[in-house]
């Protein structure tokens, strides 16, 4: 069986940075992937890569068996691969609800059923509340949501999450993370960058660790948290592996 | 249709093509400037060239003034109105969206050509000067005295500019602020003086071109329209905000109105300029001197 | 709020409107034509420029492609213009495709789009003007043949009254029936974040080709509109800058990316500015103009939103205060 997601020597430059270099990994179908790594270390080069908004200079993307690697991304997006952006990137003068909208007219041509989509998605987030509201008025932490709610309209079969758990509390945490493993256990296939480790190392099945764009670590969250060039990696870094 | 292929038909188009293609590099060169910097196309730029081809125009024709001496009070005049212009108008909306400071300047751009037209009637008015009739012979070729000097001037300013902001302090401040406001700011530059003092510039390198332009142009209300559009043209050959772009594609634009007007029949003359942009807009979108992103 | 409410809105107005023809002289009857013609050109504009976000200055390109296709037409085969609209709706469609996939194809936009398209309409100008065949700089007159549904030609304005009328109904209901779109979520999505778009699975360089098509069409059919009215077409009477500038002039004062900001934005500025020029136009050459560069000007500076923009927020603000939920999304003009 070939896995979901096939990434071999994944490469991006930037002149004369390398921000991510010589990547290969798999993701399986149903997997929760951890990708970690110190700030700038390439996790949101390599998730801009795989969904399409940035061209690999180098290396191939195969999703379902199918290359995807240098097409647009709202093809990719079509493919049943989405992302959430790790700046928040709402459409600021239209409704929560309208936001929703447009990624789940991927699937529905109809606004009415769009409408009902977009509202089912931001139940399961918890946005309802906030529903109407213009997302430009919505707090950062509602934006984070909006983002989640808007790819999961679009129904991935791959979802790329990229640091939803960062300023979030503990008990906001673990909201996330019992979303995240809900939408899990219905089929849909994970892989997370972040930097809250409690969030990552509790859904991970497997975490593949990058320093300076190249993978320095892969295993389980326990095989990874002791090793010691992942230690290396994170030294001086704020961000405790605790 | 008769093409004219004639060697010094020919010669004599392709000299006066770059003559003129400098003369567009030197009116666009603003332009590409302001927009280089602080990503504003201002629309009415083509009527900041009238009002100071105007200005030169009174200056020659009623003061007696050499044409040339003129530019000590156009080029510092026009500085001072584009300034006048921009904290009147365009800095309140700095932050705005762009469709507001496209209509802006548009809006502008009606004012001054309109107020023109009820000042100075819609005459044509040219004055002769002692150098309007200067020609240079070079064999079979002939050069406008004027001209050659608006197209050296034309290379002075765009080597100037290149240098002011390669080599100075207020230049490399408004590098900064054009790569990156914010960055800048915490360097401790005054981020809207050197917009103000882009804009200034922008707008006093068309005080440098009216005094130029006056011993062989003319001034109207209108005659900002036109070369207004040659100025978006070159911008648009050149790449936007690329000073050396905008030197070769004021020369492309040049040598297209020229040798088109050369070979082709009348008619067709124009529309030949037009398809040459056409042609660039599709294989060189970004520009003639600009890599493509990807 | 019913969901018909702002179709039916839409056709009670364009029916009392048809009653105008009763309280009106000749010469306010002309310039009720022309505030048909010009709220026309708008809301066709504000589809590009108002919902996708793109700035077009451009519009009177296509405005331009429909008049002289039909003046063209008529003048050398006698062909009617119901054909000659035919035409113009092709060849206006094709220049927008053409030059939205130029621009758009390698994601080049804002001002670079503003640029290339008001090159182009200034460009048609001096093309058109060296053009023998069409009349060159002094444009083309049109043979008059009276009444004739034939030739789409009336004897006295009510018939281009009742004709515009039923164009701006037109366009009005088709907006209002877009809204309701994947096509014009989708719009609204290029609009306010591309990148955000286009990982979505919006198409955004084929919505936006779409969405020029759709506008420079509508701009094509009112340049027909106003061929057949004033049985003129001059290389600067339907082409250029100034032309382009009016079509999304009274979008932006009306209100951008609203349904009903292209009318009022026509409404209030048609009139006075048909009313300066008949006034002032002969002492004064230009005042026209110079109004309108007065109006951008200031309303760029201290009404930025337009007339129903400004409606919008207010409403809103006054809304937030007396009601606790908001449940309409159908009942509010802007997206
Ligand atoms: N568009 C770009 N142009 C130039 N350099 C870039 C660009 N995008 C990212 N980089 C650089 O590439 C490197 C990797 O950046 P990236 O955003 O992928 O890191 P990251 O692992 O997501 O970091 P963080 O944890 O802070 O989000 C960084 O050095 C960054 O400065
Ligand atoms: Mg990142």
């Amino acid at each position: 069986m070939t896995a979901l997601l096939e990434v071999h020597g994944l490469t991006r430059r930037f002149g004369g940075l390398v921000a991510v270099n010589d990547l290969t990994f798999e993701v399986n179908e149903g997997e929760m992937i951890g990708l970690i790594g110190p700030n700038g270390s390439g996790k949101t080069t390599t998730f801009s890569m795989l969904s399409g908004a940035l061209k690999p200079s180098a290396g191939t993307i195969a999703f379902n068996g199918e290359r995807i690697e240098g097409i647009k991304a709202n093809r990719v997006c079509r493919k049943g691969l989405a992302r959430t952006f790790q700046v928040v990137q709402p459409f600021p003068d239209i409704t929560a609800t309208e936001n929703v909208m447009i990624g789940a007219f991927v699937n529905v041509g109809g606004a009415r059923q769009a409408e009902a989509t977009a509202r089912e998605m931001l139940e399961r987030v918890g946005l309802t509340p906030k529903a109407d509201t213009l997302a430009k008025e919505l707090t950062l932490l509602q934006l984070k949501r909006l983002e989640i709610a808007k790819a999961l309209a679009t129904e991935p079969k791959l979802l790329l999450l990229d640091e939803v758990a960062a300023g979030l509390t503990s008990t906001e945490v673990d909201v996330m993370l019992r979303l995240v493993r809900q939408l899990n256990s219905e089929g849909i296939t994970f892989i997370i960058v972040e930097h809250v480790m409690r969030f990552v190392m509790n859904l991970s099945h497997r975490c593949i660790v990058i320093d300076f764009g190249s993978q320095i670590a892969e295993g389980t969250p326990e095989e990874v948290l002791n090793n010691p060039a992942v230690h290396a990696a994170y030294l001086g870094e704020e961000a405790s592996l605790a | 249709m008769n093409l004219n292929f004639s060697g010094p038909v020919l010669s004599q188009a392709v000299i006066s093509g770059v003559m003129l293609g400098g003369l567009f590099a030197l009116i666009s060169i603003g332009l590409t400037l302001i927009w280089g910097v602080m990503k504003i196309i201002n629309f009415a730029q083509g009527e900041f060239l009238m009002v100071a081809l105007y200005l030169a125009f009174f200056l020659v024709s009623w003061g007696h003034i050499d044409p040339y001496i003129t530019i000590l009070v156009t080029v510092p005049f026009m500085f001072f109105f584009g300034i006048g212009i921009f904290r009147a108008t365009i800095s309140p909306i700095l932050k705005d969206p762009v469709m507001n400071q496209i209509m802006l300047t548009l809006g502008v751009s009606l004012i001054l050509q309109n107020l023109a037209l009820m000042l100075f009637s819609a005459n044509v008015q040219s004055v002769n000067t002692r150098y309007s009739s200067w020609n240079i012979h070079i064999g079979s070729v002939v050069i406008s005295g004027p001209q050659l000097i608006a197209f050296i001037g034309a290379i002075l300013c765009t080597l100037a500019l290149w240098y002011f902001l390669k080599t100075t302090d207020p230049g490399r401040a408004i590098r900064a602020s054009a790569q990156n406001p914010s960055a800048a700011t915490l360097m401790g530059i005054d981020v809207p003086r050197t917009y103000l003092l882009a804009f200034g510039l922008g707008s006093a390198t068309l005080g440098l071109a009216g005094s130029l332009m006056i011993p062989f142009y003319y001034a109207s209300p209108t005659v900002g329209v036109f070369l207004g559009l040659i100025m978006f043209i070159v911008v648009v050959l050149g790449g936007m905000g690329n000073l050396m772009g905008c030197f070769v594609g004021g020369l492309i634009i040049g040598l297209a109105e020229t040798v088109g007007a050369a070979v082709l029949p009348g008619s067709l003359a124009r529309v030949f300029t037009f398809a040459i942009f056409i042609l660039f807009l599709l294989f060189r979108p970004q520009g003639v001197l600009t890599k493509r992103q990807t | 709020m019913n969901l018909k409410a702002p179709y039916i809105r839409i056709v009670v107005i364009g029916a009392l409107i048809c009653l105008l023809p009763l309280f009106l002289s000749s010469f306010y009857m002309h310039i009720a034509v022309l505030v048909l013609i010009w709220a026309f050109l708008a809301c066709a504009w504000n589809i590009i420029g108002g919902y996708a976000g793109q700035h077009s200055l451009g519009n009177g390109l296509y405005m331009g492609i429909g008049a002289y296709a039909v003046a063209f037409l008529l003048d050398r085969f006698n062909m009617t213009p119901w054909l000659g609209l035919v035409v113009a709706i092709a060849l206006s469609a094709g220049a927008a495709a053409f030059i939205g996939w130029i621009v758009f194809r390698y994601a080049l936009k804002g001002a670079y789009f503003a640029l290339v398209t008001i090159a182009l309409t200034e460009a048609a100008v001096y093309v058109v003007s060296n053009i023998p065949a069409l009349g060159g700089a002094g444009g083309m007159q049109m043979e008059y043949h009276g009444n004739s549904l034939y030739y789409m030609q009336f004897a006295g304005q009510n018939g281009y009254f009742f004709m515009g009328v039923l164009l701006v109904v037109f366009i009005l209901l088709l907006t209002q029936w877009y809204r309701r779109k994947r096509f014009f979520y989708q719009l609204i999505a290029v609009r306010e974040n591309e990148d955000a778009a286009e990982a979505l699975g919006v198409d955004t360089v084929k919505a936006k080709i779409k969405a020029n098509v759709m506008s420079g069409v509508l701009c094509a059919v009112g340049g027909v509109f106003y061929a057949q009215y004033f049985l003129y077409v001059g290389p600067r009477s339907v082409f250029g800058e100034v032309v382009s500038v009016q079509i999304l002039i009274y979008a932006i004062v009306g209100g951008l990316g609203t349904t009903w900001g292209p009318v009022v934005g026509a409404v209030l500025l048609v009139p006075l500015s048909e009313i300066t020029r008949a006034q002032l136009g002969n002492s004064y050459p230009g005042s026209q103009l110079l109004l309108y560069g007065g109006v951008m000007v200031l309303t760029m500076l201290f009404m930025p939103f337009g007339i129903m923009g400004l409606a919008e927020r207010l409403h809103q603000r006054w809304q937030h205060r007396s009601t606790t939920q908001v449940v309409d999304s159908q009942g509010g003009e802007a997206s």
